[in-house]
């Protein structure tokens, strides 16, 4: 090559090294000034702005880096930058809705920000440092944030024991029990109890195919245009458990005549004496006085009617037993007095007490419930149908079990499949790329599939098994609540060891007490022992609370305590002897070891104490404006107007100085009585006192209903 | 006869609950009492208020506690306002309210009406309550108030000059 010509190349091989130089530094020059416009950044420098323009700047900026600030929480696998955007977040001057997002105070908490970080409770993505990213779901990164509504599925996924700051996530895991949701899936921490729907091994003998084809069709819960859960018609706060499977024709046809054909063991038709026939038979007015009995025995405790109130029809009761406002029409009458004689001859795990009846009221009330409690165009939409025939009952047989009635309801001869639907012990962890949407036109987040799955499944897979539950908006958040705090096994040892655990205690009683106590299931409504409902009081320490005799008194007559109170004990017509079998353990066992009830003397209660005590109640502290004595007070607290036959002087004393202490939730204040006070008060309460015959009677007719 | 006196006002009194609910402004009986992060304007149960977590425990507490007296109806039906002379406030008050101070609210609960010269009805609940506790309570109250409450515009002490 030539040297002019070399010379020639090297010249515009240096111009295009320039140039490339050139373009090197400047491409090198973007990335400091991409890096000083970095989003986090623009954050951190409009946190101090914002600091400066405020009285406390220093306070504010006493913790202020410019880098990335991070709280690592090794053991839980946690990396939180959110810190570095939400700046203020412990400030508690920045509390004020005016400051801007996101350097605003977090409320308070019991947790400290500054030892947990944020993903823990609010998911999203910890390390991420640009805003979309940390809160939304993008391909790289797996957990959105959990909008604020559902946040307390966080705290359920330590805190597996209910805790009182978590009403939602409270409600929604007692859901998820009350529709057994166990029947078919594994839930966490959720056992399968014995019974979830009825066994229905006898239900031909029960009810009859037409009302089978009805309910099966439709049971009883609607939802009206307002989003109103109705049931047989009438408003409602409380669905029923039986959701509603989507049958057609024919399989409806096939499960009413395979089910009205099972009776295996048919009702002996209960004979009433003559005696009581011959008086009742021809009383016009023997509708009514079952009505009145049925009232009496606060059936409605357990089991709600419809009533009418000022125009409006709703549904009123309890909702531990199913609703009666149309049961006449519904169950065989031989049935109905067998059933109210004894429930568990028919269903061995029903919760219903085995009431003892006279044969009077058994058949009062059996009246009222066949022609009050019914309607008699229940069944008109029913078309007609023949006796079963032993095609359709086969095509029923085989359409129960692959509907999955069976994994709820237990028929002798027919075993449930196991697993009928999909492990849900560890959905709230769950990532969208682990859901099926299939074709489906939801958006793609596990919230929404949740909801979509509860309230209308064909719209997630059309061949979904599922069936269909009509939730009001509150309960349907409080149901996805608990589902997202099922996170499966911590992740993490660290995990493992924060993990409150759930109690989940079981007791059973022995012995003449034990008898009585499954006979009347008191642990359906009070708990004691650690076991039982919350409907009715905590009896855990009712033997230092209560006198013996009036224990009696009031298992065989309970009365109004609480004026407030909508539910009452139910009137069980128990014998003496079970009152006191009763009486006699709650005096022995259910003992607060702090209660010495040989420690108070009742000597030193004068009626002068007492007076001075009256000054105190009635002056001093004002306890009428909660408690009813006589006529007069408040009815917040229960009624003391024979708080003398009632409470053991050694309880009362224990209870003026620290309520809570014997009962953790009462919302008695605990006042500063100084020691004279509470002897007086003591000493004047134990003056309250009422004959044996009279109280209680005068609520009852405002309350009996409700 | 004497004997039946008081039962004949018993029952008097009890036949008076009913119509109880009538006077005032009745809580809404909607589904949405049931859920925990809002609560329906009193005065106007077709508005719903959001809650944050401080005002939705307010609000678990004063359900709990406060409503028997605080409210023309109550979850149990008939409020025990009407048996009080002078009757409480009612919670959304904010007529009455928005002018008391957090201070003042906080002092007015822990230590009871008594304590500052207030009905002796009103109760002390400082030793069942903790600080915490107390501001929830005061928290819900100013997010329900009507007309609604805005915050000093000086916030609070932390500013004053020293």
């Amino acid at each position: 090559m030539a040297p002019e010509e070399m010379g020639k190349t090297s010249r515009r091989m240096r111009f295009w090294f320039a140039l490339v130089s050139v373009v090197f530094v400047g491409v090198l020059a973007v990335s400091p000034v991409k890096d000083l416009r970095q989003e986090w950044k623009q954050y951190k420098r409009s946190y101090v702005r914002l600091a400066q323009a405020r009285p406390d700047t220093k306070r504010l900026l006493a913790d202020y880096r410019a880098d990335l600030d991070q709280i690592w929480i090794p053991e839980m696998n946690v990396v939180d930058r959110c810190v570095v955007c939400h700046q203020g977040i412990t400030q508690p001057t920045l509390a004020d809705a005016s400051v801007p997002q996101p350097f605003r105070a977090h409320p308070p908490i019991p947790h400290q920000v500054k030892d947990w970080g944020c993903v823990v409770c609010h998911r999203g993505q910890g390390p991420a440092t640009e805003a979309a990213e940390a809160h939304e779901t993008t391909l790289a990164w797996e957990q959105p944030l959990l909008p604020g509504r559902f946040l307390q599925a966080s705290c359920g996924s330590c805190h597996r024991n209910n805790l009182p700051e978590t009403p939602k996530l409270n409600r929604g895991r007692r859901l998820l029990a009350e529709f057994n949701c166990v029947g078919c899936h594994r839930l966490q921490d959720m056992d399968r109890p014995v019974m979830l729907g009825p066994d229905l091994t006898n239900v031909g003998t029960k009810v009859s195919r037409e009302w089978l084809y009805k309910w099966l069709k439709e049971p009883r819960p609607v939802v009206d245009s307002s989003g109103n859960v109705t049931v047989n018609g009438y408003e409602t706060e409380e669905q029923p458990r039986m959701p509603q499977f989507r049958l057609n024709e024919k399989e409806l046809r096939g499960l009413s005549a395979y089910l009205s054909s099972l009776r295996s063991k048919p009702v002996p038709p209960f004979q009433f004496s003559a005696r009581v026939v011959a008086a009742w038979e021809k009383r016009p007015d023997v509708v009514e006085q079952g009505e009145v009995r049925f009232r009496q025995m606060f059936c409605s405790t357990c089991h709600s009617l419809a009533v009418t109130r000022a125009g409006e029809t709703k549904l009123i009761g309890g909702e531990i037993g199913p609703e009666l406002t149309k049961v006449g029409s519904k169950v065989n009458q031989d049935w109905l007095i067998a059933w109210l004689r004894n429930p568990q001859a028919y269903l061995p795990h029903s919760t219903m007490p085995r009431y003892e009846w006279s044969e009077e009221d058994l058949y009062k009330v059996a009246a009222y419930i066949t022609s009050k409690l019914s309607d008699s165009d229940l069944l008109s939409s029913v078309p007609k149908l023949d006796p079963p025939v032993l095609e359709e009952i086969q095509y029923g047989r085989r359409v129960f079990s692959e509907k999955g009635c069976a994994s709820c309801h237990a028929i002798l001869g027919v075993t449930a499949q196991k697993e009928f639907g999909p492990d849900l012990s560890g959905l709230g962890a769950k990532n969208v790329s682990q859901l099926e949407f299939g074709q489906s036109k939801i958006p793609r987040d596990l919230i929404s599939y949740v909801q979509a799955k509860i309230t209308d499944p064909n719209s997630v897979n059309p061949a979904a098994r599922m069936p269909q539950y009509h939730l009001k908006p509150s309960d349907l958040d409080a149901i996805t609540t608990a589902l997202l705090s099922m996170t499966g096994a911590p992740a993490t040892s660290g995990m493992e060891r924060l993990t409150v655990p759930r109690t989940q205690a079981e007791y059973r009683s022995a012995g003449a007490f034990g008898e009585v106590y499954e006979r009347y299931k008191c642990y359906v409504c009070h708990r004691f022992n650690g076991y039982g409902g919350d409907l009715a009081p905590d009896l855990s320490f009712e033997g230092s609370r209560a006198q013996r005799q009036w224990l009696i008194d009031f298992l065989k007559n309970p009365q109004t305590l609480r004026p407030t109170l909508i539910l009452r004990m139910p009137q069980f017509n128990m014998s003496d002897r079970e009152a006191s079998i009763l009486a006699d353990y709650i005096s022995m066992v259910l003992q607060n070891p702090t209660v010495n009830l040989s420690s108070v003397d009742s000597k030193q209660f004068t009626p002068e104490l007492a007076s001075k005590g009256k000054q105190l109640y009635e002056v001093k502290y004002q306890c009428q404006s909660c408690h009813t004595i006589g006529s007069g007070g408040g009815y917040v607290g229960p009624n003391l107007n024979n708080v003398g036959n009632w409470m053991t002087p050694a309880w009362i004393e224990a209870w003026l100085k620290n309520p809570r202490a014997l009962v953790p939730g009462t919302i008695e204040p605990r006042r500063a009585f100084t020691d004279d006070e509470i002897k007086a008060l003591t000493a004047y309460l134990l003056t309250l006192r009422q004959s044996r015959s009279a109280p209680g009677r005068a609520a009852e007719g405002e309350g009996a209903g409700r | 006869m004497n004997a039946r006196l008081p039962l004949v006002l018993l029952l008097a009194a009890l036949a008076g609950i009913p119509g109880c609910r009538s006077h005032g402004k009745a809580l809404p009986s909607d589904p949405l009492r049931k859920a925990y992060d809002v609560e329906p304007d009193w005065n106007d149960p077709q508005r719903i208020i959001p809650l944050n977590y401080q005002q939705a425990q307010g609000k678990r507490l004063f359900y709990d506690r406060c409503v028997w007296c605080h409210a023309d109806s109550t979850p149990a039906g008939p409020s025990n306002r009407n048996n009080l002379t002078p009757a409480p406030s009612l919670m959304n008050d904010g007529a009455k309210l928005n002018g008391l101070s957090d201070e003042y609210l906080q002092n007015l609960i822990a230590l009871g009406g008594s304590a500052l010269g207030k009905s002796a009805m009103m109760p002390p609940a400082g030793r069942d309550l903790t600080q915490d506790e107390i501001r929830a309570i005061i928290a819900f109250t100013r997010a329900i108030a009507q007309p609604p409450y805005a915050a000093p515009a000086r916030p609070g002490p932390q500013y004053s000059t020293k």
